[in-house]
């Protein structure tokens, strides 16, 4: 045996022996409410739309009954404009016409060739509320004697452009590149962005952190890099984290937020990024009265880009 | 009934006052080396009642009557020394002392001048701990480690596996005063907190106090951790050192000007990232490393028996560096702490000892990294510039007087980041916050009858947040040195002792104490990253008031010292983050913050046995800590991470022979509280997880045992060289003790799967390390 391996033992000898087991909570049987809605505005916007779910208790594994199970049917769901006040109409992707359900799957990001589950949603269906930039949206649930209210606003867009793409820092690779973008900020106000990306018709996919504030650079015009968002599921080489495949065609998707907004995807992605052993945790910051989630407001715009090959 | 005992008392004063009396004083050190022994016992031989100690720099002094005394002087571990002096021809006595090893009988005497501490001291909550103990017990990776020493103390909680960070009757982590030669160590951990930085071959002596701190202590709520470091050997030339699996360890002391002035140096540091460099540098992480160091050193000089001098330092950094060469992605990140601290004892009387101390601490933490173009920086602190003027009147043998007034500026830097990428820049607007902190204090160690004592004190402290400052109340700019909020707290401390019997004894105190500077941590244990926080015109000072009752017991002549106390903590304007704090550098910490209420109440059990081959203690805790805020969970009293109901330690030593030195640790006690995962909701079809009520889970029950033997080959060698081997094994049946709950989640919403599980993570199984210790002298 050499020295080395000697050492390596020896380095990595309180990892060895480490260990994990299961873990058996304590279960929790309320099924506080969470609602997932959003109005959007700009170009390739959709619809208005609110997903009424409930959440589950720890458990360790559930099928698509039990998460069918989870959507809450039956709710009153009414959003104002500040003009109209347009009530929102259940619909349940097994109730569409196929070709309808792929629109509606693809505009959620799923993909209607392996969809099994039955999701609901209360939609706008005739696209009756005004969407545009600087105007509040107030959304009002009932669902028997419970009552969810939530407000958001749809801030004033603030555009990418000057893309292009470069080596990736260090040594030079002919399979990899990195996006750069340029924004001018808009100065003496709170701006937030999010953004997420997907690649060859793909799913646009959650980065690992989505969201970005101005604290740091109100009012400046630059150049930043923005990263691929990365499906957390698969593994990605440390070296590749964030970097696009020359070749590949990009949807980016940019969106301006107000900071009730902000703050729910900066805590959720908080508190997911954050799991270790000296974490504490994070509670998500949603905007909902009497319920988990988010009713957010997005000014939007999609880029459409090609990687090009060195 | 008042009448009666304020005339009662008068009398007793007019007696002391009447009889003649002559002061004896001097120093008491150590013969071989000239260390000044603390808290050395010198009695009058004919009468043991009538006595005093050493103070912090080896002083007495003590009031006879007229005529020729024999004067004993006995210390843990050393001959006992008795000598006859005429007070009319003179008044100052040095004693110098020898180990008593080879004199097992004296040895036994000098442990039961110890041992009557527990019951005659009016101390409560107070432990002195000698290093030589610390040194034998089982450690992990075999480094010694006085802070995970004093967790084995009931009252005194570890802040997690293998950690030196701690807690003190149901306080927080910044609730603790951890000072070094009077210098304020503001971050006492490397590593993440697993090693703490006081190197045991440079510390003389450490003391606990837990309970009633005294009015010469002050900014913190639980408990005063006071250790000394060594002042060097001024007899002759020595080194110790040590090798071990992880770190290194060389002292060096000797004389500068033999019985005159001294100096010792020390340094330690780790070299597991440098073992590991074969396999990084044929790797993308190439010039990746971590190590920690620490060095400490001082110097003193005895200008005259009323005069000496002492200068100390220590500096200590953790330095963690990453490269990733393919993507150019490099950081370095050194933290750590650095301390001076300038002394001047001077005695202005054979009654009235002076010193004044300079002192200046920094804490630092600093990272500097980046990728390509873009390159950030980000840095915190804490530098404290200090000066402290205290005073020691020893009136007469029923009245040792103590008062002073110190004063600190502070500086403390928040995080404060800039960047560049290319010809952009970016910079956080936060700048420094600055205070001053004032305390002046008086107290009196009273023997008001042979059965009753009090230590009776008051502290008075004055804490202003001075500019430049912009108000975030609406009160505009403030200047440098402008004063921005005052606040000013009156702090009584007292604690009374009764005396049933010469083995037996009740006490009970009470202590109030204020904190004007703050850490709150968002981790399940603080981190070098956390940010210390003064008081402000939005942080109030937290306010701690402590009650504590306790009875001590000597029995078999001494052998065996128990004792139980009870406490009660009522603590106001207690600070934590908010349920959804998010650590980014878009806010300055305190604007996360909110605010509420603790208490802290349990009981304590010690049993320590002292004399004989077999020695050690068992200490059980019982406790309960608690805390409120409005803006968590609508006020509801939840407990601490750091509340343990029940809390056991066992320590034992026993020599085999000459040779063999054997030592273990167990540890039996309730599992640490976390927040448990309520359960899941799916947004973006992704699985984000909801929280329950705070601290309402505990992880599993923690035990495990620890066991040491030392082996020296030669004990009675007459040569320089000296050695000793010493294995330890941490965690001896392997028990899987969980540190945290790791939670993996999977969901895939096209086919309706979700799969959420949890698993406890045990850090440290069972770990064997063996070190090699020598002196040379």
């Amino acid at each position: 045996m050499n020295y080395k391996i000697i050492i390596l033992l020896f380095v990595f000898s309180m990892w060895l022996g480490s260990c994990s087991e299961p873990f058996e909570p304590i279960t929790d049987a309320s099924q506080p409410l969470v609602v997932e809605g959003y109005v959007e505005a700009g170009p390739g916007s959709f619809t208005a739309y609110v997903i009424l779910t409930r959440a589950l208790p720890f458990i360790t594994a559930v099928g698509p009954d039990q998460i069918g199970e989870l959507f809450v049917n039956g709710a009153d769901v009414k959003v104002s404009d500040g003009d109209n006040t347009v009530q929102l109409t259940e619909l349940c992707l097994d109730d569409l016409p196929e070709d309808l359900k792929v629109i509606v799957a693809q505009s959620l990001n799923l993909n209607p060739d392996s969809l099994q589950l039955n999701i609901c949603a209360y939609v706008d269906i005739g696209d009756q509320l005004i969407r545009e930039e600087g105007r509040s949206y107030d959304l009002r649930i009932e669902i028997g004697e419970n009552v969810l209210t939530a407000s958001t606003t749809i801030p004033t867009y603030v555009p990418l452009y000057g893309f292009r793409f470069d080596d990736p820092p260090g040594e030079p690779s002919e399979q990899f590149a990195r996006l750069y973008t340029t924004i001018d900020d808009p100065a003496n106000e709170k701006n937030f962005y999010r953004y997420k990306s997907g690649v060859d018709d793909g799913p646009l996919i959650t980065p690992f952190s989505s969201v970005i504030n101005d604290v740091f650079y109100d009012g400046q015009s630059f150049e930043f890099p923005l990263s691929k968002a990365e499906d957390l599921q698969e593994e990605v080489p440390f070296e590749e984290f964030g970097l696009f495949d020359r070749g590949d065609s990009i949807t980016l998707k940019w969106m301006s937020i107000d900071e009730a907004h902000f703050d729910f995807w900066n805590t959720r992605d908080f508190s997911a990024n954050s799991a270790g052993p000296f974490s504490s945790y994070t509670r998500i910051k949603g905007n909902v009265d009497g319920a988990l989630g988010i009713w957010g407001g997005y000014s939007v715009d999609n880029y459409r880009l090609f990687v090009p090959y060195q | 009934m008042r009448i009666y005992f304020l005339s009662f008392s008068l009398i007793v004063i007019l007696q002391q006052i009447s009889i003649a009396q002559i002061t004896v004083s001097g120093y008491v050190t150590d013969m071989a080396s000239g260390e000044t022994l603390i808290g050395a016992n010198i009695v009058l031989a004919s009468d043991e009642n009538i006595g005093v100690s050493t103070n912090t720099y080896g002083f007495y002094s003590i009031s006879l009557e007229e005529g020729t005394h024999e004067l004993k002087c006995s210390y843990l571990g050393y001959e006992d020394q008795i000598v006859a002096i005429d007070v009319n021809d003179k008044k100052e006595l040095n004693f110098n002392m020898s180990e008593g090893i080879a004199i097992a009988e004296i040895v036994i005497s000098a442990e039961k001048e110890d041992a009557e501490k527990n019951v005659e001291s009016t101390e409560m909550g107070t432990i002195e701990i000698p290093m030589a103990q610390i040194k034998k017990l089982p450690a992990i990776f075999g480094e010694v480690d006085l802070l995970k020493t004093i967790q084995l103390l009931p009252g005194v909680l570890s802040s997690g596996e293998g950690n030196a960070g701690f807690y003190v009757r149901g306080g927080g982590p910044d609730q603790n005063l951890v000072l070094l030669d009077e210098a304020v160590v503001y971050n006492s951990g490397h590593l993440l907190g697993f090693f703490s930085v006081f190197n045991a071959d440079a510390i003389k002596n450490t003391s606990l106090i837990k309970g009633n701190m005294p009015a010469k202590y002050g900014g913190r709520l639980s408990s005063v951790l006071d250790i000394q470091m060594k002042d060097g050997n001024d007899q002759t030339y020595k080194a110790q050192g040590g090798a071990g699996i992880v770190a290194s360890r060389l002292t060096v002391e000797g004389p500068i000007v033999k019985d005159k002035s001294s100096f010792i140096v020390s340094g330690r540091r780790t070299y597991i990232g440098d073992l590991a460099q074969p396999f990084l540098n044929g790797s993308d992480f190439k010039g990746s490393n971590y190590y920690f160091y620490d060095l400490n050193a001082k110097v003193n000089y005895r200008i005259s028996q009323k005069d000496r001098l002492y200068f100390s330092t220590y500096f200590g950094r953790d330095v963690f560096k990453f490269s990733q060469v393919k993507r150019d992605l490099r950081f370095n990140l050194p933290y750590g702490n650095a301390t001076a601290t300038a002394r001047w004892n001077h005695l202005f009387s054979d009654k009235l000892f002076f010193n004044l101390s300079a002192i200046y601490n920094d804490y630092q933490f600093q990272f500097d990294g980046g990728q390509d173009q873009f390159e950030f920086n980000l840095f915190s602190g804490v530098k404290d510039w200090s000066l402290k003027a205290d005073f020691e009147y020893f009136y007469n043998n029923n009245h040792t007087i103590k008062f002073g007034v110190n004063f600190t500026n502070h500086e403390l830097t928040p995080n404060t980041a800039s960047a560049t990428n290319g010809d952009v820049d970016f910079t956080t607007d936060y700048i420094p916050k600055y205070a001053n902190e004032w305390g002046l204090y008086a107290q009196d160690d009273i023997k008001i009858t042979n059965k009753l004592s009090a230590n009776l004190g008051i502290r008075l402290s004055l804490f202003s947040q001075l500019g430049p400052y912009e108000s975030k109340l609406g009160r505009g700019s403030f200047d440098s040195w402008e004063n921005v909020t005052n606040y000013f707290g009156i702090e009584p401390r007292g604690s009374l002792k009764y005396t049933i019997d010469p083995s037996l004894s009740l006490k009970a105190g009470i202590a109030k104490t204020n904190q004007y500077i703050h850490l709150v941590s968002n981790s399940s244990s603080t981190l070098p990253t956390d940010i210390w926080v003064p008081s402000s015109e939005i942080v109030k000072p937290q306010q701690g008031m402590q009650y504590a009752l306790g009875i001590f017991k000597n029995w078999k002549d001494n052998t065996y010292e128990t004792n139980i106390e009870v406490y009660y903590k009522d603590l106001k304007n207690q600070i934590d983050y908010s349920e959804d704090f998010v650590e980014d550098l878009s806010q300055e910490v305190e604007d996360a913050f909110v605010f509420g209420k603790g208490r802290a109440y349990g009981a304590e059990f010690f049993l320590k046995k002292a004399k004989g081959k077999l020695n050690g203690w068992i200490g059980y805790t019982v406790s309960k800590s608690e805390r409120s805020f409005d803006d968590i969970e609508s006020g509801r009293w939840f407990p601490t991470v750091y509340d343990k109901t029940h809390d056991l330690s066992v320590v034992a030593n026993y020599k085999i022979g000459r040779k063999w030195d054997i030592g273990a640790v167990a540890i039996y006690g309730t599992g640490r509280n976390f927040t448990p995962v309520g359960g899941f909701f799916l947004i973006e079809q992704n699985i984000n997880l909801w929280y329950g009520p705070r601290n309402s889970a505990r992880l599993d029950t923690y035990h495990r045992i620890d066991f040491s033997a030392t082996y020296t080959p030669k004990p009675d060698t007459k040569k320089k060289w000296k050695s000793s081997w010493t294995l330890s094994v941490y965690n001896i049946y392997n028990r899987k003790n969980p540190f945290f709950i790791l939670y993996n989640t999977d969901a895939d919403l096209e086919t309706g799967s979700v799969e959420i599980s949890g698993d406890k993570i045990t850090l440290f199984p069972i770990i064997p390390s063996i070190t090699y210790n020598f002196t040379w002298n």
